[in-house]
C-alpha cells in the first residue's frame, strides 16, 4: 500500500459523490507537537484513512513571535460548503476567528471564562495586597 | 490485554510493524482498542455535568439560535453560487428530453444485447432439436429390437407346443387312449416293511422269509 498524497485523493468514484462530508481538524505532528492539516473527509471515515482534500494548516503552537498560524483556502472551502459539507466545531472556532464565518459561541464563552479567571485573579492579589498593608500599618 | 497494547504504545511500536513482511509501513495513531474494557480505576467514576447559571444558560442559547441563524444565510448564499445540484436544469422540456436521450442509449444497449442472445439461443434451440430427433430414433430402433426379440421368444413357445402336440388325447384318439387306459390298470398303493422296501398294489404279499435259526443251546 502507498501513502495517500496528504492534499487529498480527489473525489472518485460513485460512493463518495453521495456520502456526507465534513471539514475538519486532521492531526499530523508527532508526539508532543501537534499540528493539523484542514481537510474534506468522508465524516465516518477513520484519521488514518486518505482525505478528499486539504483545504489549510493549523499549527497550534505559537511561533518565536507569539503567532499561532493557519492558512485557508477560502474559496475550496466556499465551495465545499455550497455543495453541503459540514464542519467541525474547532474548525468553525477557526473560520469564525479568521472572520469567514460568524464569530462560533464556543469562542464566546471561552473568553468571557477567560475574563472572569483573570478578574477573579486580580481580584484575590488584590484582596492579599491590601491584607498586606493592613498588617503593616498595625 | 491492555498492559500489552500500552507498552507497544509506549515502546513505539505499532502492531503493523511487529510483522516484518509489510513493505510500506504505515503508523496510525494508537487509540484503546474497542475489546478493551474501562480502565480500573475509572470504573466507578461518575462524571459531573456541570451547572451553569441561569443567565448564562439562556445567554449561550441566544448565541448558538443566533450562529446557527447566520450560518443558514451564509450556507444558502454559498449554495446558491457552488451547488452542483442547483446547477442542473429544472425546465421539463429539456428534462424530457435527457430522459429520452438516455432511454435511447439504454436501448440501443439493450437492443444489441438481444441480437446477440438471439443468435445463441436460435443455435441451441437447433442444436437442442437435432439431439432430440437423434435420440427419438434410437429409441425406436431399440423397440424394434425388443418386439423382435419377444416374437422369437414367443414362436419358441409355439414350437415347442406343437411339438408336445404329438401325444395330446383328442376327439379322433380318445376311444384309443381309453381302451389303453383300461388295458393297463396300474395300482398307486403300496405299503413299506421293516427293511424300508415298497410293496406296491393292495394285494402284493410279502415273499416269506427262511426260518429264523434258534441260538440259544
Amino acid at each position: 500500500m502507498l501513502f495517500p498524497p496528504a492534499s487529498g485523493v480527489g473525489v472518485t468514484g460513485g460512493f463518495i459523490i453521495k456520502a456526507p462530508k465534513v471539514i475538519r481538524l486532521l492531526r499530523k505532528g508527532c508526539t508532543n507537537r501537534p499540528f493539523y492539516h484542514i481537510v474534506v473527509a468522508v465524516s465516518g471515515n477513520h484519521q488514518s484513512r486518505p482525505v478528499i482534500e486539504q483545504l489549510g494548516t493549523y499549527d497550534p503552537m505559537p511561533n518565536e513571535q507569539n503567532e499561532r498560524l493557519v492558512s485557508l483556502n477560502f474559496e475550496r472551502i466556499s465551495y465545499w460548503i455550497g455543495n453541503g459539507v459540514t464542519f467541525s466545531t474547532p474548525t468553525a472556532q477557526l473560520l469564525g476567528l479568521a472572520g469567514y464565518l460568524p464569530i462560533h459561541p464556543t469562542s464566546y464563552i471561552s473568553a468571557w471564562r477567560n475574563r472572569q479567571k483573570l478578574e477573579e485573579e486580580k481580584a484575590k492579589e488584590l484582596e492579599i495586597s491590601e491584607q498586606k498593608e493592613a498588617n503593616a500599618s498595625q | 490485554m491492555l498492559a500489552v497494547f500500552r507498552k507497544l504504545n509506549l515502546a513505539g511500536i505499532s502492531l503493523e510493524s511487529i510483522n516484518n513482511s509489510y513493505v510500506n509501513l504505515q503508523s496510525i495513531r494508537w487509540r484503546k482498542p474497542r475489546c478493551v474494557p474501562t480502565a480500573k480505576s475509572k470504573r466507578f467514576r461518575v462524571p459531573q455535568t456541570p451547572i451553569l447559571p441561569e443567565d448564562e444558560q439562556i445567554e449561550i442559547k441566544r448565541l448558538f439560535n443566533n450562529y446557527r441563524n447566520h450560518l443558514k444565510s451564509v450556507r444558502r448564499y454559498l449554495i446558491n453560487k457552488h451547488s452542483k445540484i442547483e446547477e442542473t436544469t429544472h425546465d421539463p422540456e429539456e428534462l424530457l428530453k435527457i430522459i429520452n436521450q438516455d432511454f435511447e442509449r439504454c436501448s440501443a444497449i439493450n437492443d444489441k444485447w438481444n441480437a446477440e442472445q438471439k443468435i445463441l439461443r436460435e443455435q441451441r434451440i437447433a442444436k437442442q432439436l437435432e439431439d432430440d430427433i437423434k435420440f427419438a430414433k434410437q429409441r425406436i430402433e431399440l423397440e424394434l429390437e425388443k418386439e423382435q426379440q419377444s416374437l422369437e421368444r414367443v414362436e419358441e413357445i409355439v414350437r415347442k407346443q406343437k411339438e408336445a402336440s404329438v401325444d395330446f388325447i383328442t376327439a379322433e384318439n380318445i376311444d384309443k387312449a381309453i381302451d389303453q387306459a383300461l388295458a393297463q390298470e396300474t395300482d398307486y398303493n403300496f405299503a413299506v416293511d421293516i427293511n424300508g422296501e415298497k410293496l406296491h398294489g393292495r394285494e402284493t404279499r410279502p415273499e416269506k422269509s427262511e426260518k429264523k435259526v434258534a441260538l440259544k443251546q
